[in-house]
C-alpha cells in the first residue's frame, strides 16, 4: 500500500507545533520570520482585460493596507479555489474591514493563463484584484526567489500539461515585508485571524 | 448530510449458489458454498466546488466507506457535465511545492471512511461544459476494485457543507 500524507493533514498537524496555538487575539496563525521576507523591491506585470497595455506591479500593499499574493494557475482544480475560495470567505467575515485588504494573484501557467482567462477567473474570489502574468520565466523566477516560491510546468509523453507550485499564500505590509506566511488548508478562520490581527497593529503603529 | 447506501449483488455469489443447489445424493460428501459478502457503501458529505468562469476544471469531494475490503478506482459523470473524469491526489514534494496526478486506485479499508477532501484525494473533472454554478448537483459514480458501483449526487457550493 503506497504510503501518502496529503497536505490537509501535514497542516493540521504542524501548525500547532511550528507556531503554537493562537489562542487570543493578536497571535497570527501564519508563519513569520524573525527576518520577515522583503519583496517591496520587486515587481511584475499587471494585466487588464480591457485592453492590450500591461503595467507595473510593485509588491507591496497601500498604506494602511495589506497585499495578500497568490501563486498559481486558473486551471488548477483544487487547491487554488480552496485557497482563494477560503480567502473571499474570510473578507466576507470581516465586513468593511474587507476594503483595507487587496489581492495579488500571480499566475505560474502564464502560456496558459491570458489575461481574459485570469480577470474573470479572480473576479470569482475578489472585486479588488491585481492579475500578475509575464511570460519572461526568468523575470519570474526571481520574482518567485524573493518570496521563497518554486513552481514547474511541464507536459508528459501524453501532452498533459502538469503544473506544481508553493501553495502558501503571503500577507505583505506596506513596507512590502511579508508579515505573515499563510499555509495551504489554514482556512477561512486562520485567514480572517491574521487579516485582523494584522490591521489591528497598523492601528496601533506598526507598519 | 445526504447518505447513499447500495447493496450489491456479487454475479459470482450467483453462480456459485447455484451450483449448491445441484447437490448429489451419490456423494457423502457435503459442499456448502457460503455466497461472498457483498459490499455496501455510504457516501456522505459529497460536494463540488464552483468553477469560476474561464475554468475548465472542477473538483468533488466526498466521503465513502466500504463495508469490505476494497479500493476506489474510478469515478465518473455526464459528459453533458465534464468531457473526462479522474480520481487525482494532491501531493507535496520534496521542494515544498504541491502537485497533482492521477491515481489507479485508493486503497479502502473495511468500514474506515475514505476521504476525498481539498488538499487530497479528489475526484477531478477536466473539460467542464458549463460552470458549476451553486445549487445544481453533480451526479458521480464511483467504481471500486471489487466490480461494485455507487452513484451520489454531489450539491455544488461555494464552501464545504
Amino acid at each position: 500500500m503506497r504510503k501518502t500524507i496529503h497536505l490537509a493533514t501535514i497542516v493540521l498537524v504542524s501548525l500547532p507545533l511550528l507556531f503554537g496555538c493562537a489562542s487570543d487575539s493578536t497571535s497570527l496563525m501564519g508563519m513569520t520570520r524573525e527576518s520577515p521576507l522583503e519583496v517591496g523591491l520587486t515587481s511584475l506585470p499587471e494585466v487588464f482585460a480591457s485592453s492590450d497595455s500591461e503595467t507595473s506591479f510593485t509588491f507591496k500593499a497601500e498604506s494602511d493596507q495589506l497585499l495578500v499574493v497568490f501563486f498559481g494557475y486558473t486551471m488548477c482544480p483544487d487547491i487554488c479555489p480552496t485557497s482563494l475560495s477560503d480567502f473571499r470567505a474570510a473578507l466576507r467575515r470581516m465586513g468593511s474591514n474587507s476594503d483595507r485588504i487587496d489581492l495579488a494573484f500571480v499566475t505560474v501557467d502564464p502560456e496558459r493563463d491570458t489575461a481574459e482567462k485570469l480577470i474573470p477567473f479572480l473576479s470569482t474570489y475578489a472585486s479588488r484584484f491585481h492579475a500578475i502574468r509575464t511570460t519572461d520565466f526568468s523575470l519570474l523566477k526571481s520574482v518567485q526567489d524573493k518570496f521563497l516560491v518554486r513552481s514547474s510546468v511541464t507536459t508528459d509523453e501524453s501532452g498533459h500539461v502538469q503544473v506544481t507550485h508553493t501553495g502558501t499564500a503571503f500577507v505583505v505590509n506596506s513596507s512590502g515585508q511579508v508579515v505573515s506566511e499563510l499555509p495551504f488548508g489554514i482556512g477561512p478562520d486562520g485567514m480572517e485571524n491574521d487579516f485582523t490581527v494584522l490591521l489591528n497593529n497598523i492601528e496601533n503603529g506598526d507598519k | 448530510m445526504k447518505k447513499l447506501s447500495i447493496a450489491l449483488a456479487a454475479v459470482t455469489a450467483l453462480s456459485l449458489g447455484t451450483a449448491a443447489c445441484g447437490s448429489s445424493s451419490e456423494t457423502s460428501d457435503t459442499t456448502i458454498a457460503t455466497a461472498p459478502e457483498v459490499a455496501v457503501y455510504t457516501v456522505d458529505g459529497a460536494w463540488a466546488r464552483t468553477s469560476p468562469m474561464e475554468a475548465t476544471m472542477g473538483a468533488v469531494y466526498l466521503n465513502v466507506t466500504s463495508t469490505l475490503d476494497d479500493a476506489l478506482v474510478g469515478a465518473s459523470v455526464s459528459t453533458d457535465i465534464a468531457a473526462m473524469t479522474q480520481v487525482h491526489e494532491t501531493t507535496m514534494n520534496a521542494d515544498g511545492t504541491m502537485g497533482m496526478q492521477e491515481i489507479a486506485s485508493v486503497p479502502m479499508m473495511a468500514n474506515t471512511p475514505l476521504a476525498l477532501a481539498p488538499g487530497g484525494y479528489h475526484v477531478m473533472l477536466l473539460e467542464l461544459v458549463a460552470p458549476l454554478e451553486v445549487g445544481a448537483t453533480v451526479s458521480v459514480t464511483l467504481t471500486f476494485a471489487s466490480g461494485g458501483t455507487t452513484t451520489v449526487d454531489a450539491i455544488v457550493s461555494e464552501e464545504a457543507p
